[in-house]
């Protein structure tokens, strides 16, 4: 089922994702220094409604994550190409937004820390504001 | 001169400042593909770009400079999607943005449903409620229940509450709603509380003494209009075959003695609906409605007993729901204010920064937070579906009787279990989803439909419509500035 090292290495030096097509079973080597575990589960989390997803550590490549995607109903071919070519786009797409979740982390967590914080509704200051120039049309002002 | 220090001043910096920009901090933000050439960056608080494909990933890898595109940084920086500083100046406004679109929260529950019987005279095969068509008071709610009902009802912290009686078919049991609303209008005096009823009928059993006490009580009227008589008749099933025709008498009775504006209807969309988008719409307008509520029939109750008629794909919702959309923009564009509700409820959260008061859209969830439902036999459940599937003995979202205390009920053990389930910033599939600040989350959907309160977003109906719609609305925006222009009209409510 398996890549030989040979072909493993030939495919790692050209690309940070290899796939290979065992019988029904698409297997994808991943770079997890390029493509996080995290990043993994949430795109293929979207896969996983027609496919039998398997994600694991590679054991013939180190820092490498392997992906198993076979079609849940054995009779349903697939477009090998269309597909790899999704999981590409969606690799990517969920990298960005990892960056995105990660680098903006703290800053998320302070903006709803601060929306709740302290909170009270409706206070009132506790003495009359002063409107010199009149903006509140319910105030008396000295031009109006 | 020469000497005279140089003053740095708020408002104005030197040129360097604005030129030096090229590195850039990114703020919380969301993006989707909305078609082949554009997606929409979407921040913590709900405002939009939509920018051409790949935008995204440039800002991100911070391969975007500022002199790339000094129109898109300005809108970049100003509508908080990135920052040149670590911590952006403007934190705070950012964070009372954020407050205002949860401030749906502020007041908690203000929807008190009481289902006041189960009687009905109806047999539609739809029907998402178990209904008896016995004339007896075991199927009514009960004095006591009642009473217990409107203390607890009393109890929530919101000035602002909606009394809704519904059925079966509420109006069988006027008596009782005669008792209810008496016996509020005395509670809410003593409790400082403003009430809104509202009473959901088929109008079937309507007569001149009910028109009366509505109109003497504020009463609202919600109804149900399927469509012309031919996909209404054969949705509402009534032994005389005439539900259509007693539908628009009372429509035109309630108008003519409660004002039109407090008269409304709603569509149930069934497997014959889908054929007849522009006749369902063109019903609607030619009944004097300026707005539809294009709605998928729900998974709960008699409505899963029949496949045949109830069950379809979400895909061909969608069709229809595109075409009998494209047909109301029609209307609009020909000069005619007439809007679509759905689409009015989302696009109010993409146009502006406030949250809109509907359940099924909401998180955390509308169950509890904003609606509970108090059962004809006295029993508490956390949104109108619970109820539903508790008719078929699935009493997952019980949340106990009338006679629990406040604190039981609202703030109990169940309430804290599903609390789990009702935030979709914390939902798998929802989590990075750029439509999550518009969406919602809804786990009585995710269990009826998927028997898990998480659900799971790849085969969901709720994530597959919400989706298409939300990206459709934008596409629609983006491909046809009169568009746009309609869609602004709905949430002013004028043209």
């Amino acid at each position: 089922m398996g890549l030989s090292m040979l072909e493993l290495l030939q495919l790692l030096k050209r690309r940070k994702v290899n796939y290979k097509i065992v019988d029904s079973t698409i297997e994808l080597l991943v770079d997890e220094s390029i493509y996080s575990v995290d990043v993994l589960h949430k795109c293929f989390y979207w896969y996983s409604s027609g496919y039998d997803i398997t994600i694991l550590r590679s054991d013939i490549a180190d820092g490498c994550l392997q992906v198993q995607i076979s079609p849940k109903n054995k009779s349903n071919e697939f477009e090998a190409d269309c597909l790899i070519s999704r999981i590409k786009q969606d690799l990517i797409d969920y990298k960005l937004r990892d960056i995105v979740t990660k680098e903006t982390q703290s800053i998320r967590e302070l903006i709803i820390a601060k929306a709740f914080a302290y909170y009270n509704l409706d206070t009132n200051p506790a003495t009359d504001v002063s409107d010199p120039v009149g903006f509140n049309p319910n105030h008396d002002h000295v031009n109006g | 001169m020469d000497n005279l220090p140089v003053k740095n001043t708020r408002k104005f910096k030197t040129e360097e400042h604005y030129n030096n920009s090229s590195s850039y901090h990114l703020l919380p933000f969301r993006f989707h593909r909305i078609t082949s050439l554009k997606e929409v960056l979407v921040n913590e608080i709900g405002d939009f770009l939509l920018v051409p494909i790949g935008t995204a990933k440039a800002i991100i890898t911070k391969s975007f400079t500022r002199n790339e595109n000094e129109e898109l940084y300005g809108d970049l920086i100003a509508n908080f999607f990135i920052s040149e500083t670590p911590i952006p100046e403007l934190l705070d406004v950012l964070a009372v943005r954020y407050r205002t679109r949860k401030s749906f929260l502020d007041y908690f529950t203000s929807l008190h449903i009481f289902v006041i019987t189960l009687r009905c005279e109806h047999t539609c095969h739809y029907c998402q409620v178990s209904r008896v068509n016995k004339d007896i008071d075991a199927f009514n709610m009960q004095k006591h229940h009642i009473n217990a009902g409107i203390d607890l009802m009393m109890k929530s912290p919101n000035p602002d509450i909606t009394m809704e009686f519904q059925g079966g078919e509420a109006l069988l049991a006027f008596d009782k709603i005669i008792y209810a609303v008496e016996r509020t209008k005395v509670e809410a005096q003593k409790y400082n509380k403003n009430i809104s009823y509202v009473i959901c009928t088929n109008l079937a059993p309507l007569t001149d003494d009910i028109l009366h006490y509505c109109k003497s009580n504020n009463i609202l009227i919600s109804t149900s209009l399927d469509g012309p008589d031919y996909i209404h008749n054969q949705n509402r099933h009534r032994p005389q075959k005439n539900s259509y025709e007693l539908a628009i008498d009372g429509i035109r009775k309630c108008r003519e003695t409660l004002g039109e504006e407090n008269v409304s209807a709603l569509l149930t969309t069934t497997a014959l609906s889908l054929k007849y988008p522009f006749e369902i719409v063109d019903e609607y307008y030619s009944q004097g409605f300026r707005n539809i509520f294009l709605r998928p029939i729900s998974p709960y109750g008699f409505a899963t007993h029949n496949d045949k008629k109830n069950k379809y794909e979400t895909s061909t919702f969608l069709d229809f729901y595109k075409t009998a959309l494209g047909r109301i923009i029609e209307y609009n564009l020909q000069g005619q204010f007439y809007r679509e509700d759905y689409a009015s409820i989302i696009l109010k959260k993409v146009l502006t920064p406030f949250p809109v008061g509907y359940v099924d859209l909401q998180s955390p969830a509308g169950m509890i937070n904003n609606v509970i439902v108090f059962n004809y036999d006295g029993k508490v459940y956390a949104t109108d579906e619970s109820r539903m599937l508790a008719e078929m003995n699935d009493y997952t979202f019980l949340l106990g009787t009338v006679e629990d205390s406040y604190e039981d009920i609202f703030y109990g053990a169940k309430a804290l279990e599903l609390s789990e389930y009702w935030l979709n910033e914390t939902l798998p599939g929802c989590s990075e989803c750029a439509f999550q600040g518009y969406c919602g989350s809804d786990p009585v959907f995710n269990y009826a439909t998927q028997g898990s309160l998480v659900g799971f977003r790849p085969t969901s109906a709720f994530c597959q419509k919400n989706m298409e719609i939300i990206r459709y609305l934008f596409e629609l925006m983006d491909s046809d500035k009169r568009i746009e222009k309609v869609f602004k009209s709905w949430i002013v409510g004028r043209t």
